[in-house]
């Protein structure tokens, strides 16, 4: 390629370490950088600008107070029609948009527990681990985001940060480096996914390992041997155990991975499955007061970060009512309906 | 951490759902606020205008199709909107965007952060210097550092594509550049 085109401003913004050395972070990308301008000294008007558009102004920004959102919002919420099409509803509607702040404080608690959770050992890697019902954001040292989802753990050895392992539930956001064409790996129990940059989801929980594409494109490597490829949109799923493939489309419009937004979104899911889920990621185990209730439909999203909430958000979705003793759930029928 | 994606915050506010407005009001209120008084310097305008759009946007909700970024969407839509009002204020007289920019979009001292990358400028002299940049430039520095836009947003509000976008930042940034590296002389001349 013409290394005139090759070296424009997007070549570097779109580089990870390119960032990290402009805003002097990483040691490593630090002197990788310092080098490369020294060997390429012709490109130095160009380093220089993208540098800094990386760095730009620092503005201290002068938004409204949140009293005065708070007001805006109570000005402008009894002039919209959201009533119209679920008056029966409104009630319940209006509790639940209560709870999600509560929710919204639990996961600041837990992250801040979380904080002391992590570590690096001396043993050279590092490893992140949620518990039940925890949902945590990650930065790797490359760029790459992680949401990890309840009940989840990644590790990797620190030297090749690009080479993931993952148990549980994991959301992918891969920083893509042109300047090394570096890849990134995930392995779990049933495969190894190989990516450039991309944005994609891998849970192994129900002994296999599920993986959907978002954007970009990925290469599995089966535990089997075999090789196959994935486009946006699909979902691949894989047991070695069963040593079973199944290749299937699933809707992207309502996001596949929407839990890493907080909440799980349900389409006409049956209540077992959104209750396998609740099992996985909070560690509780389900009974059935009778077998017609493992079929009753769930539309609309749950928020997922407290298990009390979830739970009340779903009794009310399906109209049953669910105990909780001792990290035993327990649906049966509610009487009132 | 931000608890909800725009995707998810998105998806309850199509659905109808009053949690869902509530989260995108508390969201983007903020951001189209600030964005819609540089641009009218007129507060009480500015919040009529934004009470409206949200109203407007929640009723026709349904007959949007489907959005690549919402931030842009909503950034485009309400300047749209803003700029229109504005017009009819002034008996329909035809109102060009540079314009505004130029005269009405300014930055105060108390908005630049003593912390600057750039140096050998004080807030005054770099909040003047920005201020006299083209309207583009202004418009992207702005959505850029002080809105957190990235690029591809910015083309999209900016209805510019991402080569210029970036050309654009670049030449504004430079500016700056240079006259802070005629600070840094003057002020060795200064010295000795």
């Amino acid at each position: 390629m013409d290394n005139k085109n090759k070296f424009d401003l997007h070549y570097f913004l779109s580089d990870a370490s390119f960032e990290n050395w402009a805003k002097g972070l990483n040691k490593n990308d630090i002197t990788y950088w310092n080098n490369w301008i020294q060997n390429n000294p012709e490109h130095i008007e160009i380093v220089e600008n993208a540098k800094s558009i990386i760095t730009g102004i620092n503005f201290d920004q002068h938004y409204p107070s949140n009293e005065k959102i708070d007001q805006a919002l109570a000005s402008v919420l009894p002039k919209v029609d959201i009533t119209s099409s679920t008056k029966a509803k409104f009630k319940n509607t209006h509790t639940i948009n209560r709870t999600i702040i509560t929710a919204a404080a639990a996961v600041l608690l837990v992250l801040i527990s979380y904080t002391s959770y992590w570590y690096l050992n001396n043993s050279s890697t590092t490893n992140h681990k949620t518990n039940f019902g925890e949902i945590i954001d990650l930065k790797l040292p490359d760029g790459t985001s992680v949401v990890l989802n309840g009940n989840s753990e990644i590790w990797y050895e620190n030297d090749n940060p690009r080479l993931i392992n993952l148990k549980g539930e994991a959301y992918f956001k891969v920083k893509s480096i042109p300047s090394t064409n570096a890849k990134f790996w995930v392995i779990t129990e049933d495969l190894k996914v190989e990516v450039l940059g991309t944005q994609f989801h891998v849970n192994t929980r129900k002994q296999k390992t599920n993986v959907v594409l978002d954007e970009g494109s990925i290469h599995l490597e089966l535990k089997n041997g075999e090789v196959t490829k994935m486009i946006p949109g699909e979902m691949v799923s894989f047991s070695n155990e069963s040593k079973e493939l199944t290749h299937q489309k699933v809707d992207i419009e309502t996001p596949y991975a929407l839990w890493r937004g907080g909440t799980y979104a349900f389409n006409e899911i049956p209540l077992k499955e959104v209750m396998y889920n609740l099992e996985t990621t909070y560690g509780v185990k389900v009974q059935y007061e009778s077998e017609h209730l493992k079929d009753l439909p769930i539309s609309g999203g749950i928020p997922n970060q407290n298990l009390q909430i979830c739970i009340a958000a779903i009794e009310k979705a399906t109209g049953t009512r669910i105990t909780n003793k001792e990290n035993i759930l327990r649906v049966q029928e509610n009487p009132i309906y | 951490m931000e608890l909800h994606s725009d995707e998810t915050i998105w998806y309850f506010f199509k659905k109808g759902e009053s949690h869902g407005f509530s989260l995108l009001f508390k969201k983007y209120y903020p951001q189209l606020h600030v964005y819609g008084l540089k641009l009218s310097n007129n507060q009480e305008l500015t919040e009529d205008c934004l009470q409206n759009f949200f109203i407007q946007l929640f009723e026709n909700r349904e007959r949007l199709g489907k959005i690549n970024s919402l931030k842009a969407y909503l950034f485009v839509s309400f300047k749209r909107r803003l700029i229109k009002q504005l017009q009819k204020n002034q008996n329909n007289i035809p109102i060009s965007e540079a314009q505004l920019f130029k005269t009405n979009f300014t930055f105060s001292i108390e908005e630049i952060s003593i912390k600057q990358e750039i140096q050998f400028l004080c807030t005054s002299t770099l909040a003047t210097l920005i201020n006299q940049l083209s309207p583009r430039q202004k418009e992207a520095i702005y959505l850029k550092y002080y809105s957190e836009m990235p690029t591809t947003d910015i083309a999209e509000v900016m209805d510019m594509n991402y080569q210029s976008v970036l050309n654009t930042l670049q030449k504004a940034l430079k500016k700056l550049r240079i006259a802070s590296e005629n600070q840094q002389i003057k002020t060795i001349l200064k010295k000795s």
